[in-house]
């Protein structure tokens, strides 16, 4: 005979403990942000990036071995300098941090992209949808709320940043067959790991904070452009105009100097290219002390990141090692390309937990509880 | 005991929502009456812990709602006035959502969805998103989400608002069956006395603030054959002094008199003092 009505059943199970209330939040976000096909398609090709730093390190590892395929495939690491390829074992360090460091550079650009498709939604919809009186007349805290929503960002970063960090890890190990990478190596990958959470807990905190501002998520995703592209623009406007002083005082001497390399006396155009050649390094040196007390920078958020990303991972001592191969003439220009920016780290940890404070202090005062006359 | 409050205050700026509340309430089914404004939301936001007092204590289920706010929550279900929803997500979702914040495990937690849902009488349409949901189904799924972890109380507010007749006897019965067949506490807030009537036992009525009444539906049924609101067209002092010296207890209230006649008089006493006084 079916039963059509149970009618009320009573529960009798044991409801757990409130440490891991805010996973619930967390697992049920990832839940409906995986339902996006969009979401899908650009996790896959998020982990693009992973595949070739995964790809370049097996191949590193095909060279520490000195194995009989490097020759297929040398061709793909003619960047490097041939000393680098003769001696792998001495620069192993240094190849890994390099590979690690241009993925991160590039993963930092997808994760902005990433939390633009996850992070508006995340309080503006529950606020939008007025949600917030089924979540604390629950027991939930406001932290475990605001918890809960960062997990959902740690998360979908955690899939295109840590996890791809750790497999390319796994597999460069592999293709080793030499114990002594994991001593050498494991704080390349501690450090990913680390830059992977700044840039979550940062990022995030940032996001969930625009999300509160508005029931709208277009608007939301729109402040969120705004805030890093502005940043950006302004960056790069004053280190422009910055530069362009520097180069305009360089180009009035230069001038001067170049008119007399047009002298008939030899001995007049030997003291001018002397003179130029010195006016050169000079000009060098002044964008060396420069970059060092550059703050411009710190305008952009993503360089900001970026910045703790360099100091995480030691990128500098990387591009001074591989400065060695470079002619000496040309190795301060080099270094002044590939060490940019250069002034403190701590100064982008400061902006970022200056506006980690501002997030926590905006989440704050979105996000109250029910205390409040309708 | 199902909670009581002891001289509780809460303001919010210029306006008291609670003024020295005081009373006790026993378990089954309660009814919260009172007019928009009397205080019945933030008295249930007491209950619930979500807000800090101004002054006084109390307790519900027998926690101290000041101090053990997140336990109380966890033996409470509350279906809130509004229109709220966790968004982008099917019917079966949103409750199995709502059991796993109250800290069922997520299987535990899709399973009593199921059950709670074909309570409610929602079964068909749990694979729906909710946004699609009528207000009717809205204020069920609300209902469904304020007992999938089975709680020792269940709190209403306002259950019926914007519901069509058929809808809202459906909400009654199922309040009716939760609180009188199924064991449960039921704290059933509203503006309207039928639907109070329909659920509840028990009736506190509030009015700015305060305790207006409390007892038992019987007891406030019982018709006060003495007592009378009179309002006049001319000044009402006069008339009250005259009700005084005559034996009744004649209250000045605003713009009217809260007459208690004395036993063996009716109301033919007052016509007979307005002819007087014409």
């Amino acid at each position: 005979m079916p039963i059509f009505d149970q009618g009320y059943q009573h529960w009798s199970g044991t409801l757990r403990g409130h440490a891991w209330r805010w996973l619930a939040i967390t697992r049920h976000g990832v839940k409906i942000g995986r339902k996006s096909l969009f979401l899908r398609a650009f996790l896959f090709l998020a982990w693009a990036p992973a595949l070739v730093l995964a790809f370049m390190l097996c191949i590193w590892g095909l060279v520490e071995r000195k194995s009989d395929l490097v020759g297929q495939v040398s061709g793909l690491l003619g960047f490097l300098a041939p000393d680098i390829l003769a001696h792998p074992l001495q620069y192993r360090v240094t190849v890994w941090t390099l590979f690690y460091s241009q993925f991160l550079q590039v993963e930092l650009y997808l994760s902005i992209v990433l939390i633009l498709l996850v992070g508006p939604n995340l309080i503006s919809q529950d606020l939008r949808f007025n949600a917030m009186p089924l979540y604390f007349s629950r027991p939930l805290r406001r932290i475990d709320y605001f918890l809960g929503k960062l997990g959902i960002i740690a998360a979908f970063l955690g899939m295109v940043v840590i996890v791809p960090a750790i497999v390319a890890y796994i597999l460069g190990l592999l293709f080793s067959h030499d114990i002594t990478i994991i001593r050498d190596t494991l704080p390349i990958l501690l450090a990913s790991i680390a830059y992977g959470a700044v840039i979550s807990l940062s990022a995030g905190m940032l996001v969930l904070a625009l999300s509160s501002l508005s029931r709208n998520s277009r608007y939301t995703a729109l402040f969120w452009l705004g805030t890093l592209l502005v940043g950006m623009t302004i960056s790069w406007a004053l280190n422009e105009i910055d530069k362009d002083q520097r180069r305009y005082a360089y180009v009035q001497e230069n001038g001067r100097i170049q008119s007399q390399r047009m002298e008939s006396d030899p001995a007049i155009r030997e003291h001018a290219r002397l003179e130029q050649e010195k006016r050169a390094q000079e000009a060098l040196d002044r964008e060396t002390v420069a970059a060092q007390h550059n703050w411009r920078p710190l305008v952009s958020y993503t360089a900001n990141l970026s910045r703790i990303g360099d100091h995480l991972l030691n990128t500098r001592a990387t591009w001074v090692a591989l400065s060695k191969f470079v002619p000496a003439d040309q190795r301060q220009a080099y270094l002044l390309e590939k060490l940019d920016p250069q002034y403190p780290w701590y100064w982008s940890a400061e902006v970022l937990a200056v506006l980690f404070g501002l997030s926590a202090w905006i989440l704050n005062f979105r996000v109250r509880s029910l205390d409040r006359l309708k | 005991m199902l909670f009581q409050f002891q001289d509780v205050t809460k303001t919010y700026g210029p306006v008291t929502a609670l003024n020295s509340l005081s009373l006790s309430v026993p378990a089954g089914a309660v009814g919260l009456l009172g007019p928009n404004g009397s205080g019945k939301t933030t008295m249930i936001r007491a209950l619930l812990g979500l807000i800090p007092l101004d002054r006084g204590s109390g307790e519900v289920l027998g926690m101290d709602f000041r101090h053990r706010q997140l336990d109380i929550r966890r033996a409470i279900g509350f279906a809130p006035e509004d229109e709220c929803l966790f968004p982008r997500v099917e019917g079966i979702e949103f409750v199995a959502y709502a059991g796993q914040l109250v800290g069922m495990s997520a299987k535990d937690s899709l399973q009593r969805s199921h059950e709670v849902l074909d309570y409610v009488g929602l079964g068909e349409a749990r694979y729906r998103k909710v946004e699609s949901y009528s207000t009717g189904m809205k204020q069920r799924l609300k209902l469904a989400s304020a007992i999938v972890h089975d709680p020792k109380l269940l709190i209403l507010d306002e259950p019926t608002n914007g519901m069509d007749p058929a809808g809202r006897d459906d909400i009654i019965k199922l309040a009716h069956d939760l609180a009188h067949n199924k064991n449960m506490s039921v704290l059933f807030s509203s503006h309207l006395l039928p639907d109070v009537e329909a659920v509840c036992d028990h009736v506190v009525v509030l009015g700015g603030g305060k305790l207006l009444t409390q007892g038992t539906i019987k007891e406030l049924k019982q018709a006060h054959r003495q007592r009378f609101e009179v309002r006049l067209k001319a000044e009402p002092a006069p008339f009250a002094s005259r009700l005084s010296a005559l034996g009744c207890t004649a209250e000045l209230r605003d713009d009217l008199i809260m007459v208690q006649l004395p036993e063996g008089h009716s109301q033919q006493m007052l016509w007979e003092i307005a002819a007087e006084q014409k």
